[in-house]
């Protein structure tokens, strides 16, 4: 792999001003409510660039770039033909162009891990995402301000993690130690701004040990998680008394950047209509509504229950014990009530585990 | 605190007789809390109270409708609670309300930047300022800067309706009512209608079409059925476009004309932030003026929208 | 119709079956000469009106909107337009915080009798709208340097 690069800080805006001439870029501004990926204007980058934020999470996770919230998966039309038949044309929308996703933390970074192993794997890959995939070079930047709810360490990441990452940037004072893992990665890097700092490397590895120690410390390792989840089932108690608070409102979901249900709707006008795929939302009711009435997730205990589930049991059961969670707090902090996600499989472990008779006692 | 020991203690005597009661707890730090739900007498030794204490836990009373509930209500709470009575979404006799002198919540959004989100050891407000403990030192803010928007014009600081009250009477430390020149629709009147209009435009684009605002109102009991996401009649797509996402907080706004009560969680809960409760406030407004009516203030008044009158003293028509 | 594009303003008419449709017809029997912008859409009852019905047709780029019905105490129906009434002076309220001038929407009442009534309504908010202009447009379906600058903003 190539060596180690350094970008002082004061360059990032012109290396991403030069690289949105060939690139789609995203990057974290900071604007009146706070810190949110923004898609950088070629001709406003240099002004937008100005409110560039890589000291602190963003509010949102960069998950649009890879999985829009709404997207025209296809755009059909119908037509009378002049011997009384209807034809019918379709025409899919393949996503264009390449594009850089600047900013994001390593656990922003690694939940695109988690989208892969449903994407782009076995017999089901999915064009649109395959495509935005295999387009998008994704930089991230090391976590060196976690957040009260952050727990990646608790959850099999870190703040220094690659996973899922093209580049790796580590703030040191004077700017940033680059390190490129993959060969996408290498070729925007491809920049007079960048110079050579093998000789840093040390330097990068240390802001790493001390990120890694400044996460706050999780009440347990979370990567134990899908027994214990599983077992409880059917303990419908616990999973009211956690969810008394929750509003189902669903902004953990959207907020989350490991969450990839998705809703597929036609919406038509006349003779033409387009197919369209929107983020969907299991903490809703009608997620699971069925069209005789039957909902199998009448309450929002249910629906809890299959968030904690799929998270930290069903989808690592599947994907070799890798958990959809990648421990970014944003539930935690964007929650009106702030529905603690951390305490409620922590507690599921303790309450599993004293189910047993021999644990009783310990 | 004696404030909270007083309703500890009215809790703990009516706790026997209720399923659970339903007050606040601490959340992630001083700054935040978080509702609790009490159902044990060691539960009360997680009680707070202070400006921390946002949430209108009035939301909660339509699911809990055949229990014994008790609930915990600031002034504006209490407008919900007897919004809920007025329409017949919760029982009286079910209901057993705890109130006391609220001198005003902050808007946690702010104090979070105003603190670069370290975390906050402690919380106090008295003389006219909010003061907070960080990791990293002190931080204090006016009130009109650190108070909820709606604190600023509050009128009724003490619940509307209750079954026991802690603390003296009338001893709310109250902002100065000097109204709330940043609020949004003051901005908004400011504005020539296109302005308004390109507003609306760059704030529902920022809309995660999460529902939140609808989850976290308490007068939203048909949230699981909404308007908004039927198929037939079809009011709004599932196109992501500012069109689409305004359409849907008219139909908000529209639905809870005469019975919103401006608690604001509306806004409070919308992870982008966006000043949805304005659409509300101006309707509001104009039900004042129109019907000289307030919703959740008498548990026996009809919502202006249920009924009519033959002669309308307010309601002055065009000529043509 | 595109005979008349760029003369026309999309205006829709809500009109009561009774009263107002009525009157409407009356005045075409009559001959009595209006704008064509305005195309009528038939209810029952103004009281079946849903407020947003208005604000979906001016949000989806109508430049006006005229409900029409019967006269306060003679609804077909008793109350309809009782409801209505206080329906569409609240709905009056949000339509200028949305930022869409409430000119843009009226309401009145037009007996079946009232053929000359309904020609006056029509030429008045006909003119009225025109006064207006064309109602604004979301960036998205606009102009390329107004789609650009929301493009800006995910």
């Amino acid at each position: 792999m190539a060596t180690t690069l350094f970008i002082q800080r004061g360059d990032i805006a012109a290396w991403l001003a030069d690289t949105a001439a060939t690139h789609t870029v995203y990057a974290p501004l900071r604007d009146k409510t706070g810190v949110h990926f923004h898609r950088l204007c070629a001709q406003d980058a240099a002004a937008q660039t100005q409110a560039l934020e890589l000291d602190r999470q963003a509010q949102t996770p960069p998950k649009n770039v890879l999985l829009p919230a709404c997207e025209t998966l296809l755009e059909f039309s119908y037509a009378k033909q002049e011997d009384g038949s209807t034809s019918l044309d379709v025409q899919p929308v393949m996503p264009q162009g390449a594009v850089l996703l600047f900013g994001p933390r390593p656990c922003d970074a690694r939940a695109f891990t988690v989208f892969d192993r449903v994407y782009d794997a076995g017999r089901g890959k999915d064009p649109y995402y395959t495509a935005r995939r295999a387009a998008t070079v994704v930089a991230s930047v090391v976590c060196t301000r976690p957040e009260q709810s952050c727990f990646c360490t608790a959850v099999g990441g870190a703040p220094d993690d690659t996973e899922g990452s093209d580049i790796l940037f580590t703030p040191v004072q004077d700017g940033f130690i680059v390190r490129p893992l993959t060969q996408a990665g290498e070729a925007v890097l491809r920049h007079p701004l960048f110079t050579e700092a093998a000789h840093r490397e040390e330097e990068a590895a240390d802001v790493c040990a001390a990120a890694r120690a400044a996460v706050p410390c999780a009440p347990a390792d979370f990567t134990a998680a899908p027994e214990p989840v599983a077992a409880l089932f059917d303990d419908m108690e616990f999973w009211q008394s956690v969810t008394a608070k929750c509003l189902s409102c669903g902004a953990c979901t959207y907020l989350c950047p490991t969450c990839y249900c998705f809703n597929i709707t036609d919406e038509s006008n006349g003779l033409e209509g387009r197919r369209l795929r929107t983020w969907d939302n299991c903490m809703s009711f009608q997620f699971t509504l069925e069209g005789s009435g039957h909902n199998p997730r009448p309450t929002k205990a249910h629906r809890y229950r299959n968030r904690i589930g799929h998270k930290f049991s069903y989808y690592p059961r599947i994907h070799d014990g890798a958990l959809s969670c990648v421990g970014c707090g944003r539930c935690i902090s964007s929650c009106p009530v702030t529905m603690d996600i951390r305490r409620i499989v922590h507690s599921a472990m303790q309450r599993a585990q004293c189910a047993t008779p021999e644990q009783a006692h310990e | 605190m004696p404030q909270l020991e007083s309703l500890k203690d009215a809790i703990a005597k009516a706790l026997p007789e209720l399923d659970v009661v339903i007050a606040w707890g601490r959340g992630l730090d001083a700054l935040g809390a978080t509702p609790l739900f009490i159902t044990k007498p060691e539960d009360l030794d997680d009680m707070i109270l202070g400006p921390s204490c946002v949430h209108n836990l009035a939301t909660y009373l339509p699911g809990l409708r055949d229990r014994k509930v008790g609930i915990v209500v600031k002034g504006c709470d209490s407008r919900s609670v007897i919004e809920l009575l007025q329409e017949g979404l919760a029982d009286r006799d079910n209901l057993t309300v705890f109130g006391f002198a609220c001198s005003g919540v902050v808007n946690v959004p702010r104090l979070r930047g105003a603190a670069d989100r370290h975390p906050v050891q402690s919380m106090e407000h008295d003389s006219g300022q909010v003061r907070l403990q960080t990791d990293t030192g002190p931080v204090a803010l006016p009130e009109a800067e650190a108070l909820a928007a709606k604190c600023l014009t509050c009128t009724e600081p003490e619940a509307l309706i209750c079954d026991h009250f802690a603390g003296p009477h009338g001893t709310a430390e109250r902002a100065a009512a000097s109204g709330n020149p940043q609020g949004t629709l003051e901005r908004l009147e400011a504005m020539d209608f296109e302005s308004r209009f390109r507003f609306w435009e760059q704030e529902m684009s920022r809309c995660l079409r999460c529902y939140a605002c609808r989850s976290a109102c308490p007068l939203c009991v048909c949230q699981d059925h909404c308007a908004a996401q039927s198929r037939n009649p079809h009011w709004v797509t599932q196109e992501d476009t500012p069109r689409e996402k305004l359409m849907f907080q008219a139909i908000h706004a529209l639905h809870l004309a005469g019975r919103c009560t401006e608690c604001g969680e509306c806004e409070r809960a919308c992870p982008m932030d966006i000043p949805v409760l304005a659409l509300k406030q101006a309707l509001n407004r104009e039900i004042h003026r129109l019907f000289d009516y307030r919703a959740g203030t008498d548990p026996q008044a009809t919502p202006p929208l249920f009924h009519f009158k033959e002669t309308e003293e307010n309601i002055k028509e065009r000529d043509w | 119709m595109p005979v008349l594009e760029g003369k026309e303003l999309r205006i829709i008419g809500f009109l009561c079956n009774w009263c107002s449709y009525g009157g409407a017809d009356t005045a075409g029997v009559g001959r009595f000469a209006q704008p064509t912008d305005l195309r009528i859409v038939r209810l029952p009852c103004t009281g079946r009106i849903n407020p947003l019905f208005i604000v979906r047709a001016l949000l989806n780029g109508t430049d006006g909107v005229l409900v029409s019905g019967c006269h306060p105490r003679d609804c077909h129906y008793t109350a309809g337009n009782f409801y209505a009434r206080r329906r569409m002076e609240v709905l009056k309220a949000l339509l200028p915080v949305l930022g869409i001038d409430p000119l843009r929407f009226e309401y009145t009442w037009v007996s079946a009798s009232e053929g000359n009534r309904w020609q006056t309504v029509v030429r008045e908010f006909t003119a009225q709208i025109h006064g207006l202009g064309p109602a604004p447009a979301f960036a998205q379906e606009a102009s390329e340097q107004a789609q650009a600058v929301l493009k800006a903003v995910i």
